[in-house]
């Protein structure tokens, strides 16, 4: 079923028109990404998409319910969950507070589980991304790539309906990449709809069945990996025109 | 594995490390000492500070609460005034005694958080600190205006919360109440900072657009800190204007820039964003204010406010990170849930 | 009405002026610096001093220069007290808005503090300010004090000055470019610190200019205390105006002026609560409309 429709969704910024009328569907269980060069206008897609920017016009329908416009804190409880391009942790938190924040939001607190206590499903969130034995550190002691992990266990920690990624493999060394896209596989085998907005496209082109691309704010092309690494439009605004 | 922790962590922000001394440790065999100290007959001279140090705790401590969700004010005597004035408004034109018109009080403390709280959730930082500087400069103003708000000299002969106690023992009594207040307000304080509520507030002070993006209602909360916050520091004011010690009358002194800096001092001194921080600040100021630079040096008013302030700004700036690395130590020290420890104990 | 149009405008010029300085550093560095306000009163103080020491010290042919050597003297030991106020303390800071707020507030007490220290309470409590000129003349039925015009016309010379020192001159786009993009003018060369304490300085100093010309045309005293008042004024001058935009303080302390006017005409008896107004109009902005007039500095969200 569409779990999330995007439709002719546009931002001006000024005289910078920076989405321009995007549209496209996700369906349950998907795994999606979108690429594109930078200032394609791909975090600002994000940002209206999940609350922080209002389009100037266009709709974003979770479940056919619209949530256009609608603060972020409400569409995350409606189950639309984001993570951040530059991670946010909370700072002076240890790592384990980090995800039992997520869990006092409304959802978090109406979707535990009778027999688990927040601590327990907090514990468990970190253990899926390997951040167990990190619990008690404060958050700012965390290297660049156990904030990722975490960026994607609070996130978790919501039981989101659809979770976007906003470069999650940002900063990451090889090692740390292959940990994340095994992570994400994961994921998606136990069922989750993700959307993954990337630069590295070697690590995506991996874990989608459909790619989307954008360039100045404008959705250019569509489908699968091999169809996309094969489109010349695609390859165009990548290398530029001389090829 | 505890008693470590705590020995491990010390206050880097004033120098106890030199004696490790664990800070809530600390704080907790203060707060027997002085539970104790009044019932070796001392002089009222001695016990008024006293009296006036539990008060400012108080407010210490309340004030502390807001930092820690990320609203820093720059005016919290508006709700020792707003306290003050509210039971003092309702025994002038009700004539309800002291334990109704204080509660009443308190209730409209909190009404008017609300309504302050709203607009200073539309301005950030900066504009919150200016704004919460204006409200008791406005109060202030609008007080010594109308003479059913008593003007310049307040609204006086409030009645006695105990009525029938001799001289001495009116003192002790004072005294008594007032600590019971301050444990209070730190108890439960303390309890909500350190609670799953509690951290919410510091990931508001941390990174609002991230607590957002977990689901977390900001706005909600900060008026909630708001809220508790004034809660405490307006039955301060409540009870401090039914006392002797401010002359049973509510005035414009409780709206004084002093009511406002002064938790911010003590705050600093004990290490800002803690809850207990502030409780032994407070007792550092009231020792060093009163009893050494008042008592025995007999510097004047004026200039002992330099010196405090002095002080703050040279902490501030030589240790900003010592006063954070305080706030981050001490968040270290959050009560480990014990369902953790079970977890791991299975484990092994 | 004709009355409030004039002296409205006159009046507005000078609080403008007034909250040039604010409007300059929080425009440029984003810096909040509250202690801003205690600039205006060590302005006042520094004058009323040197005031007396020139005219012990100048000969009497040059006596009616006083004024004006005090006035810049004035200006230039404030603002070099500006510059290492803020070197020392704000400058260690900067990025940490809760420190910076407590930091500068406390800032105010000091001055305070050491300003009564050094004067006494006599004349911490109220502190005369020469009145240059007492003369009034009458302009379309309309009593116009001639200081005040005085005052208004070298507010306005100032404005318009600085404007073109930030328009012409290369220290000026420097600064202006500081408050468009930093880190592009950082790739250009300028040196952040350095600008920072410049623009620190040069508020400080324009702070003690407009204080000296405001209570001197309004025969008022200066006193410690007085930095609550100017710091009020700066704030809602400014934050009325919108922020980061010069011309919205020139317009923000003119609608100030009118706002006065119409009150000290239509409304005496209010005079008691004169001083707060300014704080009550900053809140009732602050809820209505947050980004001012002419905003240009937006607050995320």
């Amino acid at each position: 079923m569409r779990l999330l429709e995007v439709e002719k969704l546009t931002k001006r910024f000024g005289g910078l028109v920076a989405v321009n009328d995007v549209s496209f569907q996700v369906e349950e269980g998907e795994m999606v990404g979108i690429i594109g060069p930078n200032g394609a206008g791909k975090t600002t897609l994000f940002n209206l998409i999940t609350g922080y920017l209002k389009p100037d016009s266009g709709k974003v329908l979770l479940r056919g319910e619209d949530i256009t416009g609608l603060p972020p804190y409400k569409i995350a409880n409606k189950g639309l969950v984001r993570t951040f391009q530059i991670v946010r942790p909370f700072r002076r938190l240890p790592t384990i507070a980090n995800v039992l924040v997520a869990l006092q939001s409304y959802r978090g607190r109406r979707r535990i589980e009778w027999i688990k206590t927040p601590e327990r499903k907090a514990m468990e969130m970190l253990e899926d991304v390997g951040l167990s034995d990190m619990a008690l550190e404060p958050a700012e002691n965390l290297s660049h790539g156990d904030l990722k992990r975490l960026e994607i266990a609070r996130a978790m920690a919501l039981e989101p309906e659809i979770i976007l990624l906003d470069e999650p493999f940002g900063g990451l060394n090889p090692v740390e990449t292959e940990y994340m896209v095994k992570s994400l596989q994961r994921m998606h085998l136990d069922g989750h709809t993700i959307v993954i907005v990337e630069h590295k496209l070697h690590a995506l082109m991996k874990l989608v069945k459909r790619v989307l691309v954008m360039h100045n704010g404008e959705l250019i092309a569509e489908g699968t990996p091999e169809e996309i690494a094969k489109n010349k439009k695609v390859i165009e605004i990548y290398l530029g025109k001389a090829i | 594995m505890p008693i470590r922790r705590y020995l491990r962590k010390a206050y880097t922000s004033f120098g106890t490390h030199i004696y490790d001394i664990p800070p809530r440790m600390f704080a907790f065999l203060s707060l027997i000492l002085f539970s104790l100290l009044p019932l070796f007959n001392l002089p009222t001279t001695m016990l008024q500070p006293l009296i006036s140090l539990n008060f400012i705790t108080v407010l210490a401590v309340s004030w502390d609460f807001l930092v820690r969700s990320g609203q820093a004010s720059l005016g919290h005597a508006i709700f020792f005034g707003i306290g003050a004035y509210g039971t003092a408004l309702i025994f002038k034109y009700l004539g309800w005694q002291p334990l109704i018109s204080i509660p009443l009080g308190v209730l409209s403390g909190v009404g008017i958080a609300f309504l302050i709280g709203f607009p200073c959730l539309r301005v950030k930082g900066p504009y919150f600190a200016i704004v919460t500087f204006a409200f008791p400069v406005v109060m202030t103003g609008i007080v010594k205006y109308f003479p059913e708000l008593g003007k310049d000299a307040g609204i006086k002969n409030l009645p006695r919360i105990f009525p029938t106690l001799t001289y001495t023992q009116r003192w002790l009594a004072e005294y008594y109440l007032s600590f019971a207040l301050m444990v209070l307000s730190a108890v439960i304080i303390y309890k909500i900072a350190y609670s799953k509520t509690g951290i919410t507030f510091v990931s508001i002070l941390d990174d609002d657009l991230a607590a957002k993006a977990c689901g977390i209602n900001v706005s909600k909360y900060r008026i909630m800190a708001f809220v508790i916050s004034g809660l405490f520091a307006s039955l301060a004011g409540g009870i401090a204007a039914h006392s002797d010690l401010f002359q049973r009358r509510a005035s414009p002194t409780f709206l004084s820039s002093t009511y406002s800096f002064v938790p911010i001092i003590v705050s600093v001194l004990g290490g800002m964003g803690t809850i207990y921080g502030p409780l032994v600040g407070a007792y550092i100021y009231t020792f060093l204010d009163s009893f050494i630079l008042k008592s025995i040096f007999k510097i004047d008013d004026f200039t002992r406010t330099l010196i405090f302030t002095v002080i703050v700004v040279i902490l501030l700036l030589k240790w900003p990170r010592g006063i954070g690395r305080t706030i981050v130590e001490k968040l270290e020290d959050l009560e480990k849930p014990r369902e953790i420890e079970e977890i791991e104990k299975e484990k092994r | 009405m004709i009355d409030i149009i004039i002296l409205g405008t006159i009046s507005g010029i000078i609080y403008a002026f007034i909250a040039l300085g604010f409007s300059l550093i929080y425009g440029v560095s984003g810096v909040v610096n509250l202690t801003h306000g205690a600039f205006f009163m060590i302005g006042a103080y520094i004058f009323g001093n040197l005031y007396k020491l020139l005219t012990y010290s100048i000969p009497s042919e040059f006596s009616h220069l006083t004024p004006i050597v005090a006035l810049l003297a004035t200006a230039i030991i404030t603002g070099i007290i500006g510059c290492i106020y803020y070197r020392l303390t704000l400058h260690q800071v900067l990025g940490d808005e809760v420190t910076i707020l407590i930091v500068s507030l406390f800032g105010c007490i000091i001055f305070q503090q050491i300003v009564y220290l050094i004067m006494g309470p006599v004349w911490a409590a109220q502190y005369p300010i020469p009145t240059i000129i007492s003369e009034t003349f009458t302009l379309w039925n309309v009593n116009i004090e001639i200081d005040r015009l005085i005052a208004a016309i070298v507010s306005l010379t100032s404005f318009i000055g600085l404007w073109i020192f930030t328009v012409k001159t290369r220290v000026g786009t420097a600064i202006r470019a500081l408050s468009q993009d930093l880190e592009a003018a950082m790739l250009m060369g300028v040196s952040i610190e350095k600008m920072y304490i410049l623009v620190a300085g040069i508020a400080a100093g324009l702070a003690s200019i407009a204080s000296v010309l405001k209570i001197s045309a309004y025969s008022e005293p200066a006193s410690i205390l007085m930095w609550v008042e100017y710091m009020a004024y700066s704030f809602s001058i400014v934050i009325l105006g919108g922020l980061g935009s010069l011309k919205g303080t020139l317009i923000g302390g003119l609608i100030f002026g009118y706002v006065y006017a119409i009150i000290e005409s239509r409304f005496p008896q209010a005079g008691s609560l004169m001083p707060i107004a300014p704080f009550i109009i900053m809140i009732l902005i602050l809820v209505a409309r947050p980004k001012g007039l002419f905003g240009k500095r937006i607050e995320m969200e």
